[in-house]
């Protein structure tokens, strides 16, 4: 990783694959992701109806050559140039140890985790069975069941493919919409009732699971003291051109858009792509 | 039932930071010390969820027995950071007078209360406290300044006393909560609901919330403990706040604080609410609001700053106002540490000295000939080919985990983890890496998914592996029904 790189991208999920796709990257580019394989976080979720395109996407995915691409390898920090002309250095971890990547540019596609129920400040016991999809999905890919009897509380076609998917490994699911609030969690050490308002009426489901579906957050704590201006929502802004805020260094996908569905990020990893094919600088 | 009988100098019931401090100064003896948890992690109670912060002193009764361990440990705690590498910041704390009437109690009774402990404390000026901490509210009329208050991890200090107390011998048994203790002539026969019998020369009583169910076993009703919970709400942004803040406190509590975290981050709380239930950890919409309430007079700009967390905690309220240090009423074998309220943490160099003193008299203990002082830094176990992240909000390594599970007191549960080094403490609370721990916790431990708990028993992460023979289709379809019908459950 001594290089100077042209390019190196943070992520391998599905914005940055498209971009890639797309031929955002021929030489002297670097790839890097925290999980082992290609995907990003939405994967473990994979395949799902309503997310035929993301998987062909992952499925039929070769990375072309001209691309290191470096898995297990994390992102924790990034320092842009002190002057024109000189280069970004990304710090990112791998099982060695701290690697510098210094490059001409930076794409981060390092999309967003999921929101749990501490953002909305639901009140009431903390015990286990108190999950997101992210966890369920990776539980089952292991062949384990989050639990038996599960509530899942979202709206959105990500909430939707969690419920499929346990329903068919064998969990009670019941689905709640964000139309009702979440009032209260109750029961230790498993999840016992989960409460909610809707219509101004309390009703209580009993369950052992509660899937918190809510919605998401960027992915952007390694940006902390970076100098890239980051929204109140912890996402990046970027101009029309996906610039962030520094020269060169730019962003798409959910890290810059936490509420961004999975065929947004895919058609904004191929507008990026032919902007900066483009000679946009 | 074990009909094996283990004989023991000395038996601590309870690892909470006072038990294990106490363990640890039983360790410097030439003595056969053991130490009983109930839970299936030391640091379980009141230990684990409070405001970590490593106190003065300087608003205990003076002449009591808090206020002089508090002092005594003001000179030990030093020490005691240095040798078991416990990471610690001595922040100051600020008082902040919101009214003419808090200067008042802080000139009438905070300031003469400091000197008797021995604590100086700063008048500061409005001016003075805004220039350096322009974050607080513009309507204070002034303040005191403690310098001496500071904070640290409290799970580390707990887990470092316990284990530089097994490095020097002391054995602890997990998952044993006592179920029978009978005064014999010559020794304390002690049974746990694991199955285990120690007959114990002496036993210290230090089961925190639950002391006086303790010493109710043995026969002793001398005391009672009521619980009262502390809500708190974590935040990451710490607004520039470096120091405590406190309001002028009232009779209840110190009042709401806003604490900076050791490891980063700002700690707002806590409430302190009467409850009965000695397990009730839930927060309540009316705590959170309460909490903010009070924030809001000290950082104004921290009311609205998200929260990664929201916990409780119970601590202990005597019925007798002070520590309860001393013999049981049934026997002088038995030694309560009972009563320790919300200031165990600040006081344990000086508990455990205290108390392992009274051992030591009683039972004529002499000095062990090596007594290894220093813990091992906890990461040097961490090898250089584990540098991959884990866990992915709070930058944890592989190697950081294994060390972990090197450990001499490696976790047994999630939460065990968690507290050992950090992953899961982040944004997503571990929802993207807690199936890679599940998976180190089989590799490195040998234990079953199945069979791994968050915390106590029956809080399992897993319920069962998937078996394809079930209603599939049936469930799917009442799905589709809810849906389109808009009932749900």
């Amino acid at each position: 990783m001594d290089n100077l790189y042209r390019l190196a991208i943070v992520g391998a999920g599905l914005s940055s694959l498209s971009a890639i796709n797309s031929g955002i990257a021929r030489e002297k580019t670097i790839l890097i992701d925290y999980a082992d394989a290609t995907g990003g976080f939405l994967k473990p979720a994979l395949p799902a109806p309503g997310f035929e395109t993301a998987w062909d996407l992952i499925e039929s995915f070769h990375m072309p050559a001209g691309i290191a691409a470096c898995f297990k390898t994390t992102a924790v920090g990034l320092l842009p140039a002190l002057a024109p002309g000189e280069p970004h250095t990304l710090i990112a971890r791998r099982s060695e140890g701290t690697v510098e990547i210094h490059t001409r540019r930076i794409l981060i596609a390092c999309g967003g985790l999921e929101l749990t129920r501490e953002h909305a400040q639901v009140p009431g016991t903390r015990p286990a069975g108190v999950i997101t999809p992210m966890l369920a999905h990776q539980l089952l890919s292991r062949g384990y069941l989050p639990g038996r009897r599960a509530v899942i509380y979202g709206d959105s076609n990500y909430a939707l493919a969690t419920s499929r998917r346990l329903a068919a490994a064998g969990v009670k699911v019941t689905h709640v919409g964000l139309d009702a609030l979440l009032m209260q969690i109750l029961g230790f050490p498993r999840v016992e009732v989960v409460r909610f308002l809707r219509d101004g009426q309390l009703f209580d489901l009993e369950a052992d699971t509660l899937i918190y579906a809510a919605g998401m957050m960027a992915n952007t704590h390694w940006l902390k003291g970076s100098g890239i201006i980051t929204k109140t929502d912890g996402a990046i802004e970027v101009d029309g051109h996906y610039q962030t805020n520094i020269s060169g260094i730019f962003a798409i996908g959910t890290v810059t858009s936490p509420s961004l569905d999975h065929t947004a990020s895919i058609a904004m990893g191929k507008e990026v792509a032919s902007l900066l094919i483009g000679g946009f600088s | 039932m074990e009909t094996n009988i283990r004989h023991v100098d000395v038996l601590v019931i309870g690892g909470g930071v006072v038990g294990c401090s106490i363990l640890r100064e039983l360790a410097r003896y030439d003595a056969n010390v053991a130490l009983l948890e109930r839970n299936p992690d030391i640091c379980e109670g009141t230990s684990k969820s409070n405001s970590a912060i490593v106190h003065t002193g300087f608003d205990a009764p003076p002449g009591s027995l808090e206020a002089r361990l508090l002092a005594e440990a003001r000179e030990l705690w030093p020490h005691v950071i240095d040798s078991l590498h416990i990471p610690y910041l001595q922040t100051g704390a600020l008082m902040l007078a919101v009214s003419d009437e808090d200067l008042s109690t802080i000139e009438a009774e905070i300031i003469p209360k400091a000197q008797r402990n021995g604590v100086n404390l700063q008048r500061l000026s409005r001016d003075e406290i805004l220039e350096n901490a322009p974050y607080v509210n513009p309507e204070i009329v002034g303040g005191v300044l403690i310098e001496g208050e500071g904070v640290i991890d409290p799970f580390w200090t707990t887990r470092a006393y316990c284990e530089n107390a097994v490095l020097n011998g002391a054995q602890v048994f997990l998952e044993q909560a006592v179920s029978h203790i009978t005064v014999e002539a010559g020794h304390i026969q002690v049974r746990t609901g694991g199955g285990l019998n120690f007959a114990a020369t002496m036993v210290i009583n230090a089961a925190g919330l639950w002391a006086d169910e303790v010493a109710h076993l043995a026969g002793d009703a001398s005391f009672r403990l009521t619980p009262r919970k502390g809500q708190f709400i974590i935040v990451e942004e710490d607004q520039g706040v470096s120091q405590i803040i406190l309001p002028v406190p009232n009779r209840i509590s110190k009042g709401i604080l806003v604490t900076p975290i050791v490891f980063g981050g700002v700690l707002l709380g806590p409430t302190a609410e009467e409850v009965s239930s000695k397990s009730d950890l839930s927060t309540t919409a009316q705590g959170l609001q309460q909490i903010r309430a009070g924030i809001r007079k000290l950082v104004p700009a921290m009311v609205g700053v998200p929260t990664v967390r929201q916990f409780a905690g119970l601590r202990a309220v005597s019925s007798t106002g002070d520590y309860i240090i001393g013999p049981s009423t049934v026997s002088r074998r038995m030694l309560h540490v009972a009563g320790i309220r919300s200031t165990g943490l600040s006081a344990s160099p000086a508990i455990g000295r205290y108390v392992a003193g009274l051992v030591r008299d009683e039972l004529h203990l002499l000095p062990r000939h090596h007594f290894i002082e220093v813990l091992p830094e906890y990461l040097a176990n961490a090898q250089p080919d584990e540098g991959d992240i884990v866990c992915l909000c709070r930058s944890i390594t592989r190697g950081e985990i294994l060390a972990a599970m090197r450990s001499p007191l490696p976790p047994t549960t999630l939460d065990g983890l968690k507290r050992r080094t950090g992953a899961m403490l982040g944004d997503c609370q571990g929802n993207l890496c807690m199936p890679c721990l599940i998976d180190l916790f089989q590799q490195q431990l040998g234990r079953d998914p199945l069979a791994l708990n968050k915390n106590v028993a029956h809080s399992n992460m897993v319920a069962a592996r998937i078996s394809h023979s079930v209603d599939e289709p049936e469930t799917l379809e009442a799905l589709a029904r809810e849906r389109r019908d808009g009932h749900y459950g």
